[in-house]
């Protein structure tokens, strides 16, 4: 293995963390402002992927209209999940395994009723999974990859202004700090929470966009993927959006430069020894400070 | 009058009568006890593209066999259960035909579900045939499990054995996907062409969930082998190829039957140009039986079949179970799973529609042709015919 093999896996690492940085913001967002473990996720995202295949391949509709379809359809599914179902179980100050096991079980029975639909086809969103490719000092970079990481950059890059800046984004981090201080100030807290769903359904929706085509997908594969979304949540401190964002570049740089030390299909251990660490070790989420606390207190 | 009225009610109590008993008897030809058998195969889940045709192929070869008077005047009716080519699931659909059904034989297929399933099939000793499944262990399985479909170790070693010697080849690497089907037909690849001569310069193995392989194909790539063999699944097969292609790997690729899929050849586009497949089902050009079989398809489904080779065998399946009720028939023994064992052992051979010869051996394994294809201008053609 030499260096350009190094720095290839690098990039290519870099470009296939896009889609599960923005499944990852989106799952971490929901958590923060909502206050739920939202594995609805799962179905929201076969919603956004599922609409938009239609659009693309059966209305022949141009990409930017089958992309409006699908986030319409995850921002409407997003509505109906909060008004009857999150909200219900809210008002009946259901416990968090309530809120889990709705959600998980909800995205199942999406999940079921996508496969009942469309079957269990592999599909990506257009008939050809392949994208031209480029020679950089040695490196091959695809216009996916381009396409990827500027989409996905651009999109942080405004819900970090969104979030910081606006007064919207202002009083959902006030609502998501303090909710019964965000109400006495009189800030409409559970329409805060249909904002932030409109946010993630966005996020949601430019992740399959991106997702679908490069690789196929059945059904239960947004399921799998959850995994990736809750250790980075785990992993960039539980309320951190950002956090989560570096962190899922952080897991799937580590998984892919694994194979030089790693058979590779070893390499999604590496998520799973990675869920078990922060769980135990940083259930409030790793970073180098608490790091060298740590370490600091060991030494004492 | 009266006596008129008798005659006439006798007559046409004896026409009524004569016309009951013919209908009777042709009634009993399509309506006699019914010879059931199980077929527990994916219907839903991740497997279930190919699962729900050759489920289908199946119905059809049921239909057609009981169209033509069934067995013996007897309809087959085949008991369908869902695994989603998942072992746990496999073995309660196992348990229910063997337990809740009583049925003295079974089709299965997915190496996984025939592997879990063999148990129950000998302890109860219900005849169990798999169909499709390719693991070289399932003939290892134990006394009343055989397989209907030639094993890994026959299209992936005759494909080897080609690489090799007629195309050339004397360097190959080895992707495979790990799970049982890629596991040990990697294996075989790799100790055929290292038997022939080859040498295989490398041998990666990727995860079944996986979606990236830049790592696994980059150690291929250093490799600088003159083919590649890739032992993976349809859902992971386009994606693989796809990265290879993208990341400057030009060489050859090869595969086993399940790269034999129109949607391979849909989604790589020029990509896909020299990818070699293999089939154990004979073509158009090589049984007359199987362009009405495509047509059959094309008419009803509006679409060829996923998996065109497998849905033959599962078509011919029930046409093997028929041929076992006939000699059980002849012999005046009762239907049992020793018996139809025996049938199966002393029949032997089978002449079948779709798949032409079949010769079940001693050993649990089956010999076939292989028939080895390349995608040529957008379309499979054949490359060579492998006795």
């Amino acid at each position: 293995m030499n260096f350009s093999i190094f720095l290839q896996i690098l990039w290519t690492g870099i470009a296939v963390s896009s889609y599960v940085v923005l499944f990852s913001v989106a799952f971490s967002l929901i958590l923060k402002v909502v206050k739920i473990w939202n594995f609805a996720q799962a179905g929201l995202m076969c919603i956004a992927f599922y609409a938009m295949y239609v659009g693309f391949n059966y209305w022949a509709l141009p990409k930017p209209l089958s992309f409006l379809l699908g986030y319409l359809l995850t921002l409407g599914a997003s509505w109906l999940l909060h008004h009857f179902g999150i909200e219900k179980l809210r008002q009946r100050n259901s416990t968090s395994l309530t809120f889990f096991i709705f959600t998980l079980v909800l995205s199942e029975m999406m999940t079921y009723v996508f496969a009942l639909a469309f079957g269990t086809e592999p599909l990506s969103l257009t008939k050809s999974i392949m994208s031209p490719v480029h020679m950089v000092g040695g490196i091959v970079i695809s216009e996916w990859d381009i396409q990827a990481l500027a989409m996905t950059s651009v999109v942080l890059v405004l819900l970090h202004v969104f979030m910081n800046r606006t007064k919207l984004g202002q009083f959902m981090s006030a609502a998501a700090d303090n909710p019964s201080l965000a109400r006495l100030y009189g800030i409409n807290v559970p329409r805060l929470h249909v904002y932030a769903f409109a946010v993630a359904a966005l996020l949601m929706t430019l992740g399959m966009y991106l997702f679908g085509q490069k690789v196929s997908m059945i059904p239960n594969t947004p399921l799998q993927m959850m995994l990736f979304a809750v250790i980075a949540t785990l992993l960039g401190g539980m309320g951190n959006v950002f956090g989560a964002a570096w962190a899922a570049v952080a897991l799937s740089l580590l998984q892919a430069l694994s194979i030089f030390v790693i058979p590779s299909q070893w390499q999604s251990l590496i998520l799973y020894v990675f869920l078990f660490v922060t769980i135990l070790f940083f259930p409030q989420g790793f970073s180098v400070q608490k790091l060298m606390a740590w370490i600091g207190g060991k030494k004492a | 009058m009266n006596f008129s009225k008798r005659k006439l009610l006798g007559l046409m109590t004896g026409v009524a009568a004569v016309v009951s008993m013919a209908g009777t008897n042709l009634a009993f030809a399509q309506s006699g006890e019914p010879i059931k058998f199980g077929l527990a195969m994916p219907m839903t889940g991740s497997q279930a593209l190919f699962g729900t045709d050759q489920v289908k192929a199946a119905q059809w070869a049921v239909a057609d066999i009981n169209a033509k008077g069934g067995v013996n005047g007897r309809p087959l009716e085949m008991i369908l259960i869902d695994t989603q080519a998942d072992p746990q699931l496999g073995i309660n659909a196992a348990k229910r035909l063997t337990s809740v059904d009583k049925v003295p034989i079974f089709l299965t297929s997915w190496s996984a579900v025939v592997k879990a399933v063999a148990p129950i099939a000998n302890r109860e000793k219900v005849l169990e045939l798999s169909v499709g499944a390719n693991s070289p262990e399932i003939a290892t399985l134990g006394d009343y499990v055989y397989t209907t479909f030639p094993l890994a170790d026959v299209d992936v070693s005759a494909l080897a054995n080609y690489t090799y010697a007629s195309l050339g080849k004397k360097t190959a690497a080895v992707l495979y996907i790990n799970n049982d089907s890629g596991v040990e037909g990697a294996g075989i690849y790799k100790s055929v062409f290292e038997k022939a001569g080859g040498k295989v310069v490398a041998y990666e193995a990727y995860d079944a969930k996986a979606t990236e392989f830049t790592g696994a194909i980059l150690k291929v790539k250093a490799a600088n082998p003159d083919i590649i063999h890739i032992q993976g699944l349809i859902t992971d097969l386009p994606q693989v190829i796809a990265q290879m292609r993208q990341l400057g790997i030009t060489q050859r690729v090869s595969t086993y039957s399940a790269g034999y899929n129109p949607k391979v050849i849909e989604q790589l586009g020029a990509a896909a140009e020299g990818l070699i497949v293999t089939s154990l089902a004979p073509g158009v050009n090589d049984n007359p039986n199987v362009a009405p079989f495509v047509n059959r398809w094309l008419t009803t489904e509006k679409r060829v079949p996923n998996g065109l080779p497998y849905t033959q065998y599962l078509y011919d399946s029930p046409y093997i179970v028929a041929d076992l009720y006939k000699w059980l028939a002849k012999n005046k023994l009762p239907a049992t799973g020793e018996n139809l064992r025996r049938a199966l052992i002393t029949i032997k051979d089978f002449d079948l529609p779709m798949t032409g010869m079949l010769q079940v051996g001693a050993d649990h394994r089956v010999k076939k042709p292989v028939y080895l294809l390349t995608v040529e201008k957008g379309a499979f053609v054949p490359l060579a015919t492998i006795k």
